[in-house]
């Protein structure tokens, strides 16, 4: 092993924060030494702020949308900006990549592009350790200090209801059926499964919880059974939903299910999953029912990005494991006002979506310039982000899709935030669906333009 | 140019804006210093080059024409009623400005320009989801009808109040675009009041700019002496509104 997470610790006084968590060899300590000296603890090869330094951890929605508008607010703010990620590439609009309706160019981006025309920098590494007290970040690529730091690493899995702490089952169904939540490789294995499949039982998952992107995989399952549609192939799409009805957009996902998929979609509310056997491809649900699939994609349920844990500010929400322990108005870490979560690791029950994320971090932006200007932030310093989202409920012969947008609002009552101002189209058969496909496709566009230049 | 001439104000910021009226004879007030712009008169002219008249424009039809740029859409409208006047608006970084009014006989003639501040949707050959909807047409938008809305993320603007923003995620209204109604009832575009996005939209469009105007440089031409005014249904193929 090159390095011992370990001993790099004790170079920066963290032992005692991750001793703990360590399983690493002892035995080759000086050479891990050296190299730990040589590159993980020296500054990362950036310029030396030049001013009040924001890092922001996670160049998705959220996080390229804070560097951006950080700058427009500041121009004298330092902005350095993360991701471990080479290219960029939208969870939001990928169902349509994974299903050949879109080509992969359209959701994917460059990362230098949106630090050229954002004016900040882009720094390639993966983020590995924070600490709070020297405010300084850990990257594979060396150290950056913060002033504020913006942790906007998105979701993680939370396979633990399936496989029960079985990392080898966990691993399995990762990669033989994984669930396309995240984008990347993903992304791509669906699209593979989907052009390759022969027949059978195409098995769709939707979790419990606030996972991301509530009506993603019931889009996704029209846009399957669309595909099997055209292409004549006798496969069924077996949609099984830990909720007891749609999540989102119901009348209008189920209408499209009956009216256009009837012989290509089963649709199973209220089922949870006991097991999974990913060589026999077979479900067991909670009432013992038997389910065997040609093939899948598995979404388990969401959690907060490990890194939070990493820093130490995550905790449990309503919903999901491990998101951000913040203050819902100001994003700030809970005791350290210097932290900010922001995008799907928020523990607010907003959708977690990208135009969420986008809305939100403009507010967040703002509020991070005035932040290092010196003000204090408050309840009274929040709006609410705004929710618009698209889905697409078919492909074949046109575009069709509904859609919801809404505000929140929180009351003071059950502190808790809910929906305001929502509306919803959930017509998709008139010309309102077909208007709606294109508004999929320029909504799309409007944000890749607002996050890129 | 003697002092009392501009009216004042003050921005968010220590901004000031000096306006002078007597700097245009048309019915805005436009401000000298980043938010008014003048570029070369251009007179609005249907296909045939016919000079347009502010009582031919239909009501609540949205008109589209490029200004100040040979790419950059703007829209007309005839409003059923008359406008608000001496409305305070203010830009997404703050600064504040003052829309006259309307112009016309009845100053129920508004245009703006038809690129959305928030993500740039605008106006194409191909279609248009930016546009004025009439008051008897619901939208999913707003409460009411008679405003602007951008179908891309429904951002929602008041016609009749210098495109000040309704609801929705843009934060600043649509640049307006400066008007002169003449004598001979003609209509004239003289200048762009309002926190303008040219510089992004050129930055974005590019691939766009080959198709419809031959490239970027084409696309960046000010636009001089007359601008081609058509209904959004003639300059568009597709109208998309929620
Ligand atoms: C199939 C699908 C369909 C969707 N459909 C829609 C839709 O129609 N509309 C909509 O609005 N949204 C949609 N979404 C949701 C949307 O994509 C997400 O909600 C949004 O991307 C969340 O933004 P984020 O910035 O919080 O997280 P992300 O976009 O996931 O960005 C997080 C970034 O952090 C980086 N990162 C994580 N850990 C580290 C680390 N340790 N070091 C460095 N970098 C790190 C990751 O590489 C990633 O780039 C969809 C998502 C999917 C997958
Ligand atoms: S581009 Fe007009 S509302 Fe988003």
């Amino acid at each position: 092993m090159a390095l011992s997470r370990r001993d790099a610790m004790r170079f920066t006084g963290l032992a005692a924060i991750t001793a703990a968590a360590s399983g690493y060899a002892k035995s080759d300590k000086t050479a891990a030494k050296s190299t730990a000296k040589g590159v993980l603890l020296s500054p990362a090869p950036i310029p030396a702020a030049k001013g009040q330094r924001v890092v922001i951890v996670g160049a998705g929605a959220s996080g390229l949308t804070i560097a951006k508008y950080i700058k427009k607010g500041n121009p004298k703010v330092d902005v350095v900006l993360m991701d471990k990620r080479s290219v960029f590439m939208s969870g939001f609009l990928s169902n349509l990549v994974a299903t050949g309706v879109l080509p992969l160019e359209f959701i994917t981006h460059d990362f230098l592009e949106a630090a050229r025309n954002g004016n900040y920098n882009f720094l390639q590494a993966t983020v590995h350790d924070i600490d709070r007290t020297s405010k300084t970040v850990f990257t594979n690529e060396g150290t950056v200090k913060y002033d504020v730091l913006v942790l906007a690493p998105g979701i993680d899995y939370d396979y633990s209801h399936w496989t029960k702490g079985d990392v080898e089952l966990e691993t399995v169904l990762r990669t033989k059926f994984p669930a396309a939540f995240i984008a990347g490789s993903e992304t791509l294995s669906l699209k593979s499964k989907i052009e390759n499949f022969e027949g059978g039982n195409f098995v769709v998952t939707v979790p419990g919880g606030n996972y991301r992107c509530l009506p993603g995989p019931y889009e996704r399952s029209c846009l399957i059974a669309d595909y099997f549609k055209k292409n004549k192939i006798n496969g069924k799409v077996l949609v099984l939903d830990e909720n007891a009805d749609i999540t989102i957009k119901a009348a209008g996902f189920h209408s499209a299910f009956d009216n256009m998929y009837k012989d290509y979609i089963t649709y199973m509310p209220s089922t949870t999953i006991d097991s999974i056997d990913p060589y026999k491809q077979k479900i067991v649900t909670e009432f013992g029912q038997e389910i065997e699939f040609a093939d899948a994609a598995l979404y388990p349920r969401v959690r907060g990005n490990k890194l939070l844990e990493i820093a130490g500010v995550a905790k449990d929400s309503p919903a999901n494991k491990a998101e951000a322990n913040i203050d819902p108005f100001t994003y700030q870490v809970i005791g350290d006002k210097n932290v900010f979560c922001t995008g799907d690791v928020r523990p607010m029950g907003f959708s977690k979506s990208a135009n969420t994320a986008n809305t939100e971090g403009k507010i967040v932006a703002a509020n991070i310039v005035k932040y290092l200007g010196g003000q204090e932030l408050s309840r009274k310093t929040w709006t609410s982000p705004l929710t618009v989202c698209f889905s697409a409920v078919s492909a074949t012969p046109d575009l069709r899709a509904i859609s919801v947008h809404a505000e929140y609002a929180y009351n003071d009552a059950n502190k808790a935030f809910a929906f305001a101002n929502a509306g919803m189209n959930e017509k998709w058969d008139g010309s309102e669906g077909i208007d709606g496909g294109k508004g999929l496709k320029e909504w799309g566009k409007g944000l890749y333009r607002d996050l890129f230049n | 140019m003697e002092r009392r001439n501009f009216l004042r104000i003050m921005a968010a910021g220590a901004t000031v804006i000096a306006v002078n009226p007597s700097l245009i004879r048309g019915n805005l007030y436009a401000a000298d210093g980043r938010l008014y712009t003048a570029y070369e008169k251009a007179q609005l002219v249907d296909a045939a080059g016919n000079p347009i008249k502010a009582s031919a424009l239909d009501s609540e039809m949205t008109y589209i024409f490029n200004y100040p740029y040979a790419s950059t859409p703007c829209m007309i409208i005839n409003l059923p009623e008359p406008t608000q006047q001496e409305v305070q608006l203010k830009s997404e970084s703050g600064e504040e400005y003052v829309w006259k009014s309307g112009v016309g006989k009845n100053r129920t003639i508004v245009a703006y320009s038809a690129i959305c501040p928030h993500q740039l949707t605008h106006p194409t050959p191909n279609d248009n989801f930016i546009q004025y909807v009439p008051k008897t047409k619901p939208t999913m938008a707003y409460d009411n009808s008679g405003i602007i809305v951008c179908s891309s993320h429904l951002s929602a603007y008041d016609a009749k109040a210098g495109a000040k923003n309704l609801r929705g995620a843009a934060t600043q209204p649509l640049a307006a675009v400066v008007l002169d109604v003449a004598a001979d009832d003609t209509i004239w575009a003289v200048g762009i009041l309002g926190s303008d996005k040219f510089q992004d939209y050129f930055k974005s469009f590019k691939p766009e700019f080959k198709e419809f105007y031959g490239g970027i440089a084409q696309a960046k031409q000010l636009v001089s002496i007359s601008a081609k005014t058509v209904k959004m249904t003639e300059y568009s193929k597709d109208i998309i509104q929620y």
